[in-house]
């Protein structure tokens, strides 16, 4: 059974058996999203923004975990503080892989809404234990997950630099996830509008509306039946 | 033979009623005039007492009697008087149908604008008594928005229509105890604002002869010029034959009701009752009568007599009706409607959902109780499912009985569809829409990559009705309405070339980059590069972008990669190692897409 773990925002954790996979523990306005003391075998940013990196560092140097990102992320984790052993660049569809975990980053790009322009951002297809998660961080491009097989997509929502609900509606029907979870919106309506959208239209994809510190499990029932369980 | 003279009790008594605008009864008014009439030619009549008992209960009159004193040839004398009364004698019922081609159990009450309303009128008047009533006329004002007014049919009577004054006037009928008789007028009515109509005002006069509201049963008692007399005549010694006469000396028929006659007893004593009769006999002008008895007596009896006479009277009456219907209020039913996309816009090339909101209000003044929308969406645009439609009705969600369905059943988007919401029997439900109030559909769409040159009409058809349902009030768009529009987001795919020299001899790197440096995500893009005679494909970097090779006629080959989609900002850097002789001609390679 998979356990995603939502803090709010775009941070979510991934945790299957005794791997725990962090993403973009980000702070926003000055908080964080994530504690300090999070325990995570893996942390990941997407990009080198500071709602993507956040603590991120501070929690793979308590946690002792792997640093993952690309290289405006690791730049930035290694100043601040993260051991060069425990740092890792991704590189664009090249899988990066641990047991139980396969974890394949995309190149994709977000608009920098305070510099101007696009910065990188990765988005990453993650095969943990018998699922495949679909996790496109801060991004206004969809690249090629709208090929990719998934059971579980996570989506921003807020059109802030990145996705608007309309878009992410519209790679939720072409790539079909089994479920489609909407992440970073701007007003309470945007993540109901997607999940009305997706109902709609997603012709098979589940919306699931997340709350901060809400668990969604994802398992396969007698091996083969895909069920879903939000607490 | 000459006339029967006598007095007549006439009694005319009168009804007034008032409808209102739906035929019910809200006064009646009764009154009556008494008079009593002489109709002698040459006698007075005086000591007039009309008589009336307990049969004036029913009237203000406060007296048994009523003393009407002398009234001379010719002369009357008469009185008012008030009638307590429930219900007239005869009823009305008009029914005003504003759309009598369509069969319902109730009438349709109300216009809708801007069209041809088939207008029926029912008169129907009903006789509630036992006796006949006639001299009914009735006329009903035909309002200023009714014309082409035809008499469809009279039960009895005639009927015509004055296009002057504009009225009706139904005629030369009567009707028969507890019967009714109907008049049928058809017309158009045309309205073009929403404003209230008149129907038009019903005024009725009628007549029923014999006939009273009263309990009335009036009597009479008089004088006329009556001659009576007792003659004693003396038939044997002390024997006498004593004899009343009584003569009418008047010209109208006296009715002698009593007549006694008392002897004096010659020694003082008490006197004695010689006649006692109650003949009630009428007598003729100049008839007499007598009546005798024969008495022993020393000297002439002396008698007295006691007679109680009075002309003889008639009674007459009739009752005289008036029914004034107050003009039924039709209102007008009309509705107006607007239809909004959020975002109005849509991208092209792009899936964007759009909401659809329509909002049809009640702009008249009649409450409607169904509504239909039509939605006509165009192609390239993936419907909503049954389920997803969201009701208000005045301003609150509604969650009642409707129907709502898309045809084709299906969600393809490379196909127009038919949407098409219906909600009946507000008024069991939430009630009728009020005027001023609205019905309000909302929806969402999937605009499914719209061409920037294609247009996008939704045209709309928006119904409504009253209940019981006649024509419909219809507001719609032109068929071209309601574009959804399209923002023409550049494409552009740019390709550049680089010919790098390999390791080995004979070894070329073919370096292609392919960009989506448009503003939109391009799809089914297809790049064609040509590898010149001599060499041949080796290998490309990455490995999982390898080309389709294929040869070309005129010499070499063509290698041909086909990407589905390539998003705005995207790039693809290709390394292609091709090995040969000769020279490596440069051709620039094609790129297309959609």
């Amino acid at each position: 059974m998979l356990k995603i773990v939502y803090f709010g925002k775009t941070s979510f954790a991934l945790e299957y058996n005794e791997t725990t996979v962090l993403l973009n523990p980000g702070i926003w306005d000055g908080k964080k999203v994530v504690p300090n003391d999070f325990n995570a075998r893996i942390v990941i940013a997407t990009n080198q923004s500071d709602d993507a990196v956040g603590n991120a560092a501070k929690i793979a140097v308590n946690s002792k975990a792997w640093f993952l990102g690309n290289q405006g992320a690791a730049d930035k984790a290694s100043k601040k503080g993260v051991k060069p052993w425990l740092l890792h660049v991704l590189k664009s569809e090249v899988p990066y892989e641990i047991p139980d975990v396969k974890i394949t980053p995309y190149a994709l790009s977000r608009i920098d809404e305070s510099e101007g322009g696009r910065i990188e951002n990765l988005g990453l297809y993650i095969e943990i234990g018998d699922m495949k998660v679909g996790y496109i961080g801060d991004t206004v491009i969809r690249g090629p997950f709208e090929h990719l097989d998934m059971d579980v997509l996570i989506v921003p929502v807020g059109g802030d630099g990145v996705f608007e609900v309309k878009d992410a509606v519209s790679l939720c029907i072409d790539a079909k996830p089994r479920v489609g979870v909407p992440m970073r919106w701007s007003s309470e309506e945007d993540p109901k509008k997607f999940s009305k959208y997706v109902e709609q239209f997603g012709q098979g994809t589940v919306p699931v509306i997340m709350e901060p510190d809400q668990v969604l499990e994802v398992y396969w029932a007698a091996g083969n039946e895909f069920r879903y369980e939000l607490n | 033979m000459s006339e029967r003279k006598k007095v007549v009790i006439d009694l005319e008594e009168s009804e007034e009623v008032q409808l209102d605008g739906l035929s019910e009864m809200t006064s009646i008014d009764a009154s009556g005039v008494m008079s009593v009439n002489n109709a002698s030619e040459r006698s007075r009549i005086w000591n007039v007492k009309v008589l009336l008992g307990e049969t004036r209960d029913s009237t203000d009159i406060s007296d048994d009697s009523l003393s009407a004193g002398e009234i001379d040839v010719g002369s009357s004398w008469e009185t008012n008087y008030g009638v307590t009364v429930k219900a007239p004698i005869m009823t009305f019922k008009e029914v005003f149908d504003t759309c009598g081609t369509i069969e319902t159990e109730e009438p349709h009450w109300a216009y809708v604008a801007g069209k041809e309303n088939p207008v029926k009128i029912t008169l129907t008047v009903t006789n509630e008594t036992d006796g006949e009533l006639d001299n009914i006329i009735l006329n009903k004002t035909i309002p200023p928005e009714l014309s082409n007014i035809e008499i469809v049919s009279a039960k009895s009577g005639t009927a015509e229509y004055d296009e002057g004054t504009k009225q009706v006037v139904w005629k030369d009928f009567v009707i028969y105890p507890r019967e009714s008789s109907s008049l049928v007028i058809s017309a158009t009515g045309i309205v073009e604002d929403t404003e209230p109509k008149k129907a038009g005002e019903v005024v009725i006069t009628y007549r029923g002869e014999g006939q009273q509201r009263s309990v009335l049963d009036p009597d009479l008692a008089a004088l006329t010029e009556f001659l009576t007399g007792i003659e004693t005549a003396e038939t044997e010694p002390n024997q006498w034959q004593c004899t009343l006469e009584c003569s009418n000396e008047s010209d109208l028929i006296v009715r002698l009701d009593k007549a006694e006659v008392y002897l004096t007893p010659e020694d003082g004593g008490e006197k004695q009752k010689m006649i006692e009769e109650t003949p009630s006999i009428e007598l003729e002008p100049d008839q007499e009568w007598a009546s005798s008895f024969e008495v022993e007596s020393k000297s002439t009896p002396k008698c007295s007599q006691d007679l109680q006479y009075t002309p003889v009277k008639t009674v007459t009456k009739r009752v005289l009706g008036t029914l004034e219907k107050a003009a039924q209020e039709i209102p007008v039913y009309s509705i107006d409607y607007s239809k909004t996309f959020d975002p109005p816009s849509v991208s092209s090339f792009d899936k964007t959902p759009v909401e659809v909101t329509i909002e049809v209000t009640n702009n008249g003044s009649a409450k409607l109780d169904n509504f239909t929308i039509e939605d006509n969406l165009p192609d390239d645009v993936m419907p909503p499912k049954s389920e997803h439609i969201t009701v208000w009705i005045k301003g609150e969600e509604y969650t009642g009985p409707y129907e709502f369905l898309i045809d084709p059943e299906d969600q393809d988007p490379e196909k127009p569809h038919k949407l098409t919401f219906r909600v009946e029997n507000l008024k069991d439900s939430v009630g009728e829409v009020e005027p001023g109030e609205s019905l309000k559909i909302n929806y969402a769409i999937m605009a499914w990559r719209n061409r920037p040159e294609k247009e996008y009409p939704s045209p709309v058809i928006c119904t409504a009705n009253t209940d019981p349902a006649g024509i419909p009030a219809v507001m719609e768009s032109p068929e071209d309405g309601h574009k959804l529009g399209v923002i023409y987001k550049k494409r552009a795919i740019s390709t550049k070339k680089a010919i790098n020299k390999g390791a080995a001899a004979g070894e070329y790197i073919v370096v292609l980059v392919v960009s989506n440096n448009g503003e939109v995500t391009a799809e089914n893009i297809e790049v064609t590069d040509w590898i010149p005679a001599g060499f041949e494909y080796i290998s490309t970097d990455p490995e999982d972008e390898a080309p389709e090779v294929f040869p070309v006629d005129t010499g070499g080959n063509y290698m041909v990669w086909t990407w589905q989609r390539m998003n705005p900002g995207d790039k693809k850097k290709l390394r292609v190692t091709v090995q040969g002789e000769g020279e490596y001609e440069r051709r620039e390679p094609e790129v297309t897409s959609i």
